[in-house]
């Protein structure tokens, strides 16, 4: 790849390379609806995508993945995957995210990205620390419809809300070295005191919305994919798609939102 | 009656005359009797249970209502008086609520109490009342938005029976691997029922499974065999643990679509053959758990034959209803994804392509979030369909989902349900159905359009 500034279309074979962590433990709550969201959008535009299921006990190979997602669990399964990214996953995908590989999870798997999450009763999870936050078990559960106003920081023209469902009784801090993905407009956010929802830290996203989030936020989905293209193809302007069912459903979420809460 | 005391009194008759102004000002059933008895007296259910001859108690998450009525209908059959609680009412109150509603202050033979519990009241259902028999259908994802994980839900099953004796049998569905084990924790006795006919077998885990560890040791579970979601024969490779031998199976199965089905079903008091109108593999489930807990209640074969096949589908829970011009509507109420794939699979396993009308609302009955409709594959649609129409609030999601399955199907977007309705029936040929999938809020609003156009009402009592 020669020119820096290139479109996507069939023309070019353009390929993203997904790896999805642990789609049997962390994926309830419809959060494979992200992975085909992916899936669909870059297909559309000609760009190959091959997903690959990363499971326990898997070992990874950081030059080969472009974006790695990694979904919501319920206690148990956040336990077992907790140890085995100690075990098995924890130095290659610390060399992935310096390698610049993209990173996007949702709720228990953004906890995991963080340094810990503490329970009420029994051991601290011990996390992958790519995102500079921490967690702790809150005794009230955060359920709703939530709406939430992007950090200008990332500087996404158009779209600024994200919309989605949260449902978490963690309660997550941000530190230093990270930001916040938002700031709360409709619901809780990240712990139900500060305003803020999600975190970033270079390539590295994490936040509790399901929903799930990509379908219905179709700008902050293709922000991710150039973002995941970027290392591989230099930057790329995605073609155009029709995002009228997209937006709508973003529409109707904030409508929901501000009127069930 | 003779030891009423003057709390329960209050509250007994405080609902009912609540219960009267309410019937006379033109309102309907509700939960607020019983809510209003609940708050004078809040021990009002375990004070009211000791007017009844005990409990049989119905929960997990699919086919509360279906198995409750299964049951009843051989009950009836039987000549066992009983009382049961209608669909829905089954939190607090609404116990609290049917017990009163079946009270009499001069009440001399005490009447047996069929009830179908939601998961989360099980606790308080089970220490008030009594139970002879519970029965533990299944447990999936569903409205997670209200209970946080399921997970939970099985714990405070765990804790629930704890203390209970062997004057309780616990029913439970030995396929599935978060409510077989549930007897290990109690002294009461468990009767198993389960699959046991290899035809049937998917060959691998649905993606909406939930649980695919081992509650035993957290080891991965192996299965031999899947019928639907996680249910089928597991064991776990690390500690062992097995599905425990139904004592009640079904042997060899015929599913005809929306027909219903057809089973051979092996039994400690020996064979029992069922032809039963009610469709899918998930009824089959629901007939052997009513049928096990009607063995545990000392009911002969004959009876239960006749009362299982004798028994019609509640309302919304897949049943035909004959329209003008010689169309017909199939509802199948929808509400978590191993449900609806279910539904999919009775209703699309063949060739044939059918008129589908699909319609979710996002109200606090149906589950806030409507994330779970990703984890229905409703990739199997392709080539199924003639027309699809989506309707209700959440259409656009719906909508959304179809999308990005990357199926291409004929469809239209209608939110509203009564237009979609008019809309769909009206483009349909004559002679044909329409297949209408509502969550639960819009089942509801369906049955009022219904009766306002004057269509059957067979099976609208509950």
């Amino acid at each position: 790849m020669s020119s820096k500034q290139q479109t996507a279309n069939s023309k070019n074979s353009f390929k993203l390379v997904l790896g999805w962590l642990y789609p049997r433990q962390m994926s309830t709550y419809g959060d494979r609806g992200n992975v085909l969201t992916i899936w669909q959008r870059c297909r559309w535009r000609g760009i190959e995508v091959e997903v690959k299921e990363i499971d326990l006990k898997e070992k990874i190979n950081p030059a080969e993945i472009d974006f790695y997602f990694f979904g919501g669990g319920q206690d148990q399964a956040q336990k077992i995957v907790s140890s085995d990214l100690q075990r098995y996953k924890k130095d290659d995908l610390r060399k992935a995210a310096r390698l610049g590989a993209v990173f996007f999870a949702i709720c228990g798997g953004y906890q995991l990205l963080g340094h810990y999450y503490r329970p009420a009763l029994g051991d601290e999870l011990t996390g992958l620390g790519l995102l500079d936050v921490v967690t702790v078990a809150g005794n009230q559960r955060m359920i709703g419809n939530i709406v939430v106003e992007l950090n200008e920081k990332l500087k996404l023209n158009k779209e600024n809300l994200l919309v989605g469902f949260e449902n978490h009784s963690g309660r997550t801090y941000i530190g230093k070295r990270a930001a916040a993905l938002g700031k709360v407009v409709v619901g809780y956010g990240n712990n139900g005191e500060d305003r803020t929802e999600g975190a970033y830290q270079g390539n590295v996203f994490g936040c509790y919305l399901h929903g799930p989030i990509l379908p219905k936020n179709p700008n902050f989905t293709d922000f991710l994919i150039e973002k995941a293209l970027f290392r591989r193809f230099g930057k790329i302007q995605l073609t155009k798609l029709d995002n009228d069912l997209e937006d709508k459903a973003h529409e109707v979420a904030i409508e929901r939102a501000r009127e069930s809460r | 009656m003779k030891g009423v005391d003057a709390r329960l009194f209050s509250a007994i008759s405080a609902a009912k005359l609540l219960k009267l102004t309410i019937k006379a000002l033109g309102g309907g059933g509700t939960a607020a009797p019983g809510l209003l008895a609940e708050y004078i007296d809040p021990s009002a259910l375990r004070k009211l249970a000791k007017y009844y001859q005990g409990s049989v108690i119905v929960t997990g998450t699919n086919g509360k209502t279906t198995t409750s009525r299964l049951l009843g209908n051989i009950l009836s059959v039987g000549k066992i008086s009983f009382i049961h609680n209608r669909a829905g009412s089954n939190l607090l109150r609404g116990l609290v609520g049917t017990l009163i509603d079946n009270f009499t202050f001069t009440q001399k033979d005490k009447n047996l109490a069929l009830l179908e519990v939601d998961e989360a009241t099980l606790p308080a259902a089970t220490s008030a009342t009594n139970p002879k028999i519970i029965i533990f259908n299944n447990l999936f994802r569903d409205q997670l938005d209200r209970y946080g994980e399921v997970d939970k839900i099985r714990s405070i099953w765990q804790k629930a029976i704890l203390h209970l004796d062997s004057s309780t049998a616990l029913v439970l569905n030995s396929d599935d691997h978060s409510v077989a084990h549930l007897a290990s924790s109690s002294r009461s006795r468990a009767i198993y029922f389960g699959i046991e006919d290899k035809n049937l077998s998917l060959g691998q885990l649905p993606h909406a499974s939930d649980f695919t560890s081992c509650i035993a040791c957290e080891g991965e579970l192996r299965f031999d065999e899947v019928y639907l979601s996680h249910l089928g024969k597991y064991r776990c490779a690390s500690c062992g643990l097995v599905r425990p031998k139904p004592d009640v199976a079904a042997e060899q199965i015929f599913l005809q679509e929306e027909k219903g089905f057809m089973a051979k079903i092996r039994t400690p008091k020996g064979l029992l053959e069922l032809k039963v109108g009610l469709p899918g593999l998930y009824n089959v489930y629901n007939a052997l758990a009513a049928v096990s807990a009607a063995l545990a209640l000392g009911i002969g074969l004959p009876v239960i034959k006749k009362g299982v096949e004798g028994s019609l589908a509640a309302f919304g829970r897949t049943e035909k209803i004959s329209l003008e011009d010689n169309k017909n509507l199939f509802i199948a109420l929808v509400k978590n994804p191993a449900g609806f794939n279910e539904i999919l699979r009775t209703l699309f396993s063949k060739k044939e392509q059918k008129w589908v009308l699909i319609a979710i609302n996002d109200l606090i009955a149906d589950g806030r979030d409507v994330s779970w409709l990703w984890d229905v594959d409703f990739e199997v649609l392709a080539g199924k369909t003639k027309k699809l129409w989506i309707s209700g609030i959440r259409a656009a999601d719906m909508a959304l989902r179809i999308k990005y399955s990357g199926i291409n199907l004929d469809t239209a977007v209608e939110e509203n349900i009564e237009a979609a309705i008019e809309k769909a029936i009206e483009k349909m040929p004559v002679g044909e159905t329409l297949y209408v999938l509502p969550t639960y809020t819009v089942m509801l609003a369906l049955k009022k359009i219904l009766a306002a156009k004057g269509a059957s009402e067979q099976f609208w009592e509950d």
